[in-house]
């Protein structure tokens, strides 16, 4: 072939030397080498089961961890919510009693009003404010105001109110 | 190497009682071959001798998985060729250190009275050490350890007709070489 006589007389020996014994002693180093190579890789192996293992386990323990406290903040919530429900509670009940009140406020406002449609006072704010806070000041103020005014329908009516109205003290009159 | 001395030495690798002495049987046989191989690839002595290691360390550890589909000659060469890739690509001056290894060799010879015929080897090896390296290891598998293109293209994974471009390309390539280097 005419590759192969290409180049036929430079030949095929290589420039390059080796040093002397080289090829008798590289055999048994190799061995040597390629078996504590193989001894590195199997520790190697063994540190990463070992390690594999110990994750495993940690998260095992983690996952245990987790799966036991995800229970807990459902009770306390409960609490929470429970304590948070009691509260809110004391804080409804004022406001029912207030509730409650606001009628008999409103009940005592309408006298008042009816009253005072009767016969007109001064409907200053200073004094409707502080009538909500201290009716019973105002209640009286009005009534000895209107009461010489009053005519008998009116009388009779607020008697029949008097009766009625459980809320009137009568230790006022 | 004979099918049968190859077969041996196989079943001997797989035995882990014999393991070590058919390595070393193996070695005995294959070291000097595959070390040529190397060596003209990479040039310098210490590279070599590293990568020969490596690619026997490879064949110790790895050899339940080879099936005997191929040659160990072809398994040989396969994991020898891509040692030395992977040491190309790893040092990328290594073709700067190739070339001073040859120039001062060319030095040595220069100064001694050396055979012309020496001379003209490392001007041709200097010629090869110009090829890309594809053409490189495709013309040295060829004309060095007069592989055939069927082997060569089972070590490199590469049809015949690819490998015959390659060594055409760099015949031509070392010719116009050594013409303009005369």
């Amino acid at each position: 072939m005419k590759e192969d006589t290409e180049f036929e007389n430079i030949g095929r020996n290589s420039p390059y030397k080796v040093p002397e014994g080289f090829f008798e002693k590289i055999s048994e180093r190799t061995l040597l080498k390629a078996k504590q190579r193989e001894q590195k890789h199997r520790k190697i192996i063994l540190t990463l089961q070992t390690f594999a293992v110990a994750a495993s386990f940690f998260a095992i323990a983690l996952l245990g961890y987790f799966m036991s406290e995800s229970g807990k903040p459902e009770e306390k919530q409960i609490v929470q919510t429970k304590q948070i429900e009691e509260k809110s509670n004391e804080t409804r009940q004022p406001e029912k009693k207030q509730t409650i009140q606001q009628p008999a406020k409103t009940d005592q406002q309408i006298a008042i009003a009816e009253i005072t449609k009767v016969a007109p006072v001064k409907t200053d704010a200073k004094e409707t404010v502080p009538a909500k806070t201290e009716p019973k000041e105002i209640i009286t103020e009005n009534l000895t105001d209107v009461l010489p005014e009053l005519s008998d329908d009116d009388l009779l009516q607020l008697a029949a109110m008097y009766k009625s109205d459980l809320i009137i003290d009568e230790s006022q009159n | 190497m004979s099918e049968t001395s190859d077969a041996l030495i196989l079943s001997m690798l797989k035995d882990p009682v014999r393991r070590d002495k058919g390595f070393l049987q193996l070695m005995d046989t294959y070291k000097e071959p595959v070390y040529w191989h190397i060596r003209r690839l990479v040039v310098s002595h210490e590279d070599a001798e590293d990568i020969l290691q490596e690619t026997f360390i490879n064949v110790y550890r790895f050899s339940d998985s080879f099936k005997g589909e191929s040659r160990i000659f072809t398994w040989l060469y396969r994991i020898a060729t891509n040692e030395c890739t992977r040491h190309f690509r790893k040092n990328k001056k290594w073709l700067n250190n190739a070339v001073k290894i040859t120039e001062q060799i060319a030095g040595e010879f220069s100064g001694n009275d050396t055979e012309q015929g020496d001379a003209v080897l490392l001007k041709f090896q200097q010629a090869i050490l110009q090829l890309p390296e594809k053409q490189r290891i495709v013309f040295n598998m060829h004309y060095f350890d007069d592989l055939s293109y069927e082997d060569i293209g089972q070590v490199l994974n590469s049809s015949v007709n690819t490998l015959k471009t390659n060594y055409h390309y760099a015949s031509e390539k070392i010719k116009q070489y050594l013409i303009e280097h005369a």
